[in-house]
C-alpha cells in the first residue's frame, strides 16, 4: 500500500517481540507471550482483531484425522480439544463439545475413512471407530440413507472464533501486551545494532523479534523480510448458516467427501445454528468476499447429499472466506519457521486446520524464539483468567433474575431473535467493540433470523452515544463503511 | 419464590392488532388483561408509517400511521388497558404460562386463561434470498430504512436502488425521494408489483421512479460501502437472462422482498403453522389449534390494510371472550376450508358453521373475470384479482344453514 507523504512517523515503542496480525493465531501467540517477562506488541491493520480469515472460519476444533503422518500440523492438532477446553474455562468463552461423524456415501469411499483413522492414529489420537449404517442412523436419524459406513470419534468441539479472538487479546492486553489497532506494517528494516524496525501507517516500532502471523497477508510481510519465495495459494470458500428451527437435523460434525473444490461438512455452531460448507474456488484476490449464486447452490447441494431434509428456505445467511495455504511445505503442512533472510523474524503460515492448531502453535512459536536465542522467562503475576459478560439468552431463569438484579439493563431485550439485551451491547462497546460488526460478532445482536432488521437502529444509537460520536460516524466495519450517510432534512433544519 | 400472576387475557404486541383486541376485550367485559409491547412506545410498526391512507374503513378518513395508532391508544387509555412497554415476552407454553422481562419490572411469570398473539411480521433479510456479491455497509431492509428516516432522522443513503416492490419498499421510494435522495430503480422479479396498485401509482409513477419489472439484483458491489448493483432481466422461471446485466451506481440497496409472520413464540407454545400463510391454523374466531391461544393481524398472515389487522384483533378478542366464558361453539372445528390450486392462501382454515365468518383469500396468480366459490354456499364474480390484493368474503351465520349438516369440508376455488 502506498504511504501518504505526510504520514505521521511518530515512534510507537521498542519491544522484545512484535506479533503482526491480530487474528486467532496472532492473538493466541500474543497471549502466550504475555505469560513471559518482556515487552510485547500486537499489531492489527483493521479496527478490530480477527476480522480477516479468522471470522470466516468454520470455528471447528478438530482431531488430526485430516493431517498426513509426520506433518507438523498433525502434531499441533493432536491435543486440540483438550487445550481448547482448558482455555475456555480460563477465558470464559464458549466451547461446545461435538462428536465427529465422517460418512462414506458409497463403498468406494470406505477406504477414505480407514485412511483418515490411520492418519489420526499416526499422530497418537485414539478412539476412532468405523461404524455401520444402522449405528449412523441411531446417532443421526436425518442423514442420508445412502451412508454405507461412518468414521466416528468423540470429543471434538465448536467455538465462535471472533469471541475467542477478542477474549485472547483482552487477556493478553491485561497481562501487558500493547495492542496497536489500525496499524498496518508497510516496511521491515534491519538497523545497525541488529534490531528490527517496523514502519506502519501510524508510526515506527522496533523489536528484537517479529512474528509474522498476518494470515492472508503473511506473504506480503514475508516479502518485506526478504522472503519473497514464501507464497500463499488462495481458495475462497462459501458457507451457509441455517435457522435454529432446523438444528434438530444435525447433532454431529458431519463430513462427507473432499476435493480441491469442496469440503463437505455440516455441523452445529457454538450458538446452536447449523453451518454448512464448503464450496471452494481458486482466487488471487485477498479481498474477494463476494458470494456467488453458483457457490450458494453448490454448497446447498453438498449439504443435501448428507442431510436431504435441508432446505434453502431455512438458510439465514451466506458468507465467504479465503483459505490461504503456504506453498513451501509438502502434504499441505504448515510453514512455521525462522526467516532465512531476516534473522529475528519468524513466519507463521498455516492453512487448515489452523484454528485447531492455534494453542499448540503459540507454544511452538515461543519454543522457536528460545531456539533463536531469546531467553524466555515466565512471569510470576500472569493472570490466566479473563471474565466475559454473562449472556442473557442462554442463562437459567434464576440466573436471569440475578443478572437483572445486578444490572437492570439486562431486562431490556434489544435483539429479539437472539435475545440480546442492552446491558450486553453496552458492555461490548465499552470493552472495545467500536463497529456494528464488532458488536454483532461479540453479542450476536443482528446474527439471528432477521439479520439485524430490528436491532440495527438501537445498536447504531448506542455506539454513537457511548463513543461520543455523531451517528454518521458509526461504521459497519471500520473507516469507509459508514452505516448512515447524513441526517434528514427535518432534523438538520432543527440543529 | 416465583410469584405467578393470573390473567384472563395476555395480548402480545401493541400494534393495530393487539390494541384493537385489547379495546374490544375490555368492551366485552374482560377486565384482567395486559398488553406486552417490546418497544418504548405502543403502536407497533405504525409510528414509523408517517404516510397517509390508514383508517379509511375503520374511521372513514385518511389517517397517517401515527394518527391511526393514536386513535387506538386513546381508546385503550379510555378503557384503562394496561400496556407494559419495553417488555419482551420470552416464553409462552401450551398451558398458557407466559414469561416476560423488562428493565423496570424484571422477569415476571403469568398464567393466562387466554393469549392473543399479535406480534406482527418481520422482513425477509438479504441472507434469506441469497443476493450474491460483497458485504458492504449500505444494505438495509425497507422497514429498517423507514425507521431510520422517520423515527431516528437518519438518511441511509443518497443514491438508492430498491430490490422488490413490496408496499414498504414503494413507500420508501417516495419517502427517500421527498428527503432529497435519488431512487435510481425499483426492481421486481415478477411481471407485476408485489404491493398494492395504489402504492405503485402514488409512490412510483407519480414521482417518475423507474420500475423495472422482471428484473432482479444479481450482485452487490463495494468493499466498505455499497458502490453499485448489477441488475439483470429474468425469464419466466426467474433465471437471469445472459447479456441483460446492467450496472447501476448507488450507495444504498433497500430490500422489500417479503414479510414473514413472526411466529417464534407461537412455536414455543406448540401452535401449528400453515406453510401457505406462515401463520397459525385458526378457526373463525382466530383460535389456533392450541385452545385458548389466538392469533391475529400480520402474525396470522400478512395483510394489505391496517384496518383489516384491527378487525382481526377484534375477532380474536371475541374468541378469547368465548373461551374465558366457556361459550365457544360446541362443534368448533367441524369444517375444514381448503383452497384448490388456484388459491394461494385462505384464512381461517377451519370453521364451526355456527358463527359468522370473514374469509381472507389470496389468489395464486393474477386472474381476470374470475368466479370465486366457497363450497356450494357462496359464489361471486371478481373482475380482476392478483396475489398482492387480498380478497375478503364475509358470510353470516345464516349462509351456513344451506349446507348439508354432515359437511366436513368446504372447497375454495377461483376460476378464470
Amino acid at each position: 500500500m502506498a504511504v501518504p507523504e505526510a504520514a505521521p512517523r511518530k515512534h510507537m515503542g521498542d519491544y522484545d517481540v512484535i506479533v503482526i496480525g491480530g487474528g486467532i493465531i496472532g492473538a493466541m501467540i500474543a497471549r502466550q507471550l504475555s505469560k513471559l517477562k518482556g515487552r510485547f506488541a500486537l499489531l492489527e491493520k483493521e479496527s478490530f482483531g480477527g476480522f480477516g480469515v479468522s471470522k470466516a472460519s468454520l470455528s471447528q476444533i478438530h482431531l488430526p484425522d485430516f493431517c498426513p503422518p509426520g506433518t507438523l500440523k498433525g502434531k499441533l492438532v493432536r491435543e486440540a480439544p483438550t487445550r481448547f477446553k482448558k482455555l475456555a474455562a480460563e477465558l470464559d468463552v464458549l466451547y461446545r463439545e461435538v462428536d465427529e461423524l465422517w460418512l462414506a456415501l458409497d463403498p468406494a469411499q470406505v477406504n477414505n475413512l480407514e485412511a483418515a483413522r490411520a492418519r489420526a492414529e499416526s499422530h497418537g489420537a485414539t478412539g476412532f471407530e468405523i461404524i455401520s449404517p444402522q449405528r449412523i442412523h441411531e446417532l443421526e436419524p436425518q442423514v442420508t440413507p445412502k451412508a454405507v459406513a461412518g468414521l466416528y470419534a468423540r470429543g471434538l468441539g465448536v467455538i465462535y472464533t471472533p469471541e475467542w479472538n477478542f477474549a485472547l487479546i483482552e487477556n493478553a492486553v491485561e497481562n501487558g501486551v500493547q495492542l496497536h489497532l489500525q496499524t498496518e506494517v508497510i516496511d521491515i528494516a534491519k538497523t545497525r545494532d541488529g534490531t528490527l524496525r517496523l514502519t506502519t501507517g501510524q508510526g515506527t516500532l522496533t523489536a528484537s523479534y517479529v512474528i509474522n502471523a498476518a494470515g492472508l497477508y503473511a506473504d506480503e510481510i514475508a516479502r518485506m523480510a526478504g522472503d519473497a519465495h514464501l507464497q500463499l495459494s488462495l481458495r475462497k470458500g462459501t458457507m451457509l448458516i441455517f435457522d435454529k428451527s432446523v438444528s434438530y437435523a444435525v447433532r454431529h460434525m458431519i463430513f462427507g467427501s473432499f476435493s480441491e473444490s469442496h469440503s463437505q461438512n455440516i455441523a452445529p455452531t457454538a450458538h446452536g445454528n447449523l453451518i454448512l460448507g464448503v464450496h471452494y474456488v481458486k482466487t488471487d484476490n485477498k479481498t474477494d468476499s463476494r458470494v456467488s449464486r453458483e457457490a450458494i447452490q453448490q454448497t446447498l447441494k453438498l449439504g443435501r447429499e448428507l442431510v436431504p431434509a435441508l432446505s434453502e428456505k431455512d438458510m439465514i445467511t451466506s458468507f465467504s472466506g479465503i483459505l490461504a495455504q503456504p506453498n513451501m511445505s509438502r502434504d499441505g503442512d504448515f510453514y512455521i519457521a525462522p526467516s532465512e533472510n531476516a534473522p529475528g523474524v519468524i513466519h507463521v503460515m498455516v492453512g487448515a486446520p489452523g484454528l485447531s492448531a492455534a494453542p499448540a502453535t503459540a507454544e511452538y512459536v515461543v519454543q522457536l524464539l528460545g531456539d533463536a536465542g531469546w531467553r524466555t522467562e515466565e512471569k510470576a503475576n500472569f493472570n490466566p483468567r479473563r471474565r466475559g459478560w454473562p449472556r442473557f439468552e442462554t442463562a437459567s431463569i434464576a440466573k436471569k433474575k440475578q443478572m437483572i438484579g445486578a444490572d437492570s439493563k439486562y431486562g431490556h431485550v434489544l435483539c429479539r431473535c437472539e435475545q440480546v439485551t442492552e446491558a450486553e451491547i453496552l458492555q461490548s462497546i465499552r470493552r472495545g467493540a467500536h463497529t456494528m460488526d464488532a458488536v454483532k460478532h461479540l453479542t450476536r445482536a443482528g446474527m439471528g433470523r432477521c439479520q439485524g432488521g430490528f436491532c440495527t437502529p438501537f445498536v447504531l444509537k448506542h455506539l454513537a452515544d457511548t463513543l461520543g460520536i455523531p451517528p454518521t460516524r458509526v461504521t459497519k466495519s471500520g473507516p469507509g463503511s459508514h452505516q448512515i450517510l447524513k441526517i434528514t432534512k427535518a432534523v438538520a433544519g432543527n440543529e | 419464590m416465583t410469584t405467578i400472576r393470573n390473567l384472563d387475557l395476555a395480548i402480545i404486541g401493541s400494534g393495530p392488532a393487539g390494541l384493537a383486541a385489547a379495546v374490544k376485550a375490555k368492551q366485552l367485559g374482560i377486565k384482567d388483561l395486559v398488553v406486552f409491547e417490546r418497544d418504548e412506545r405502543p403502536g407497533g410498526i405504525l409510528p414509523q408509517c408517517i404516510h397517509n391512507g390508514f383508517g379509511l374503513q375503520k374511521f372513514k378518513e385518511e389517517l397517517t400511521g401515527p394518527e391511526y395508532a393514536n386513535r387506538y391508544i386513546q381508546m385503550a387509555q379510555a378503557h384503562s388497558v394496561d400496556i407494559e412497554l419495553d417488555s419482551t415476552v420470552l416464553e409462552i407454553d401450551p398451558n398458557r404460562n407466559l414469561t416476560a422481562v423488562s428493565e423496570y419490572s424484571g422477569l415476571r411469570n403469568y398464567h393466562c386463561r387466554s393469549i392473543i398473539l399479535a406480534m406482527g411480521c418481520r422482513e425477509r433479510p438479504r441472507g434469506a434470498i441469497g443476493i450474491p456479491g460483497t458485504r458492504p455497509a449500505g444494505v438495509f431492509t425497507a422497514g429498517q430504512a423507514q425507521r431510520l428516516v422517520n423515527i431516528e432522522g437518519y438518511m441511509p443513503g443518497e443514491n438508492i436502488v430498491i430490490q422488490g416492490s413490496g408496499d414498504v419498499g414503494m413507500i420508501m421510494a417516495r419517502r427517500l425521494t421527498l428527503e432529497g435522495a435519488k431512487v435510481k430503480a425499483v426492481t421486481e422479479i415478477q411481471p407485476y408489483t408485489s404491493g398494492l396498485i395504489r402504492n405503485e401509482v402514488q409512490c412510483l409513477h407519480d414521482f417518475d421512479i423507474p420500475l423495472m419489472l422482471r428484473h432482479t439484483v444479481a450482485e452487490i458491489h463495494g468493499d466498505k460501502r455499497v458502490e453499485g448493483v448489477t441488475v439483470v432481466e429474468v425469464d419466466t422461471d426467474w433465471n437471469p437472462i445472459d447479456g441483460t446485466e446492467k450496472l447501476i451506481a448507488c450507495d444504498t440497496l433497500l430490500l422489500s422482498v417479503g414479510l414473514i409472520p413472526e411466529n417464534e413464540l407461537s412455536k414455543l407454545a406448540g401452535v401449528s403453522l400453515d406453510p401457505q400463510t406462515g401463520g397459525a391454523y385458526v378457526n373463525e374466531v382466530l383460535e389456533t389449534r392450541v385452545p385458548g391461544i389466538f392469533s391475529c393481524g400480520n402474525v396470522l398472515h400478512v395483510n394489505d390494510y391496517v384496518d383489516e389487522v384491527s378487525n382481526q384483533g377484534e375477532i380474536a378478542a371475541r374468541g378469547a371472550f368465548y373461551r374465558i366464558k366457556n361459550r365457544m361453539p360446541a362443534r368448533e372445528m367441524r369444517i375444514s376450508i381448503a383452497g384448490d390450486q388456484t388459491v394461494g392462501q385462505v384464512v381461517p382454515q377451519t370453521i364451526s358453521g355456527e358463527l359468522p365468518v370473514t374469509f381472507y383469500i389470496r389468489v395464486k396468480r393474477p386472474m381476470q373475470k374470475m368466479a370465486l366459490r366457497i363450497g356450494e354456499i357462496f359464489e361471486k364474480k371478481i373482475p380482476y384479482a392478483r396475489p398482492s390484493e387480498m380478497i375478503q368474503v364475509r358470510l353470516s351465520k345464516k349462509s351456513f344453514s344451506q349446507m348439508e349438516p354432515s359437511t366436513t369440508r368446504l372447497k375454495v376455488s377461483c376460476e378464470d
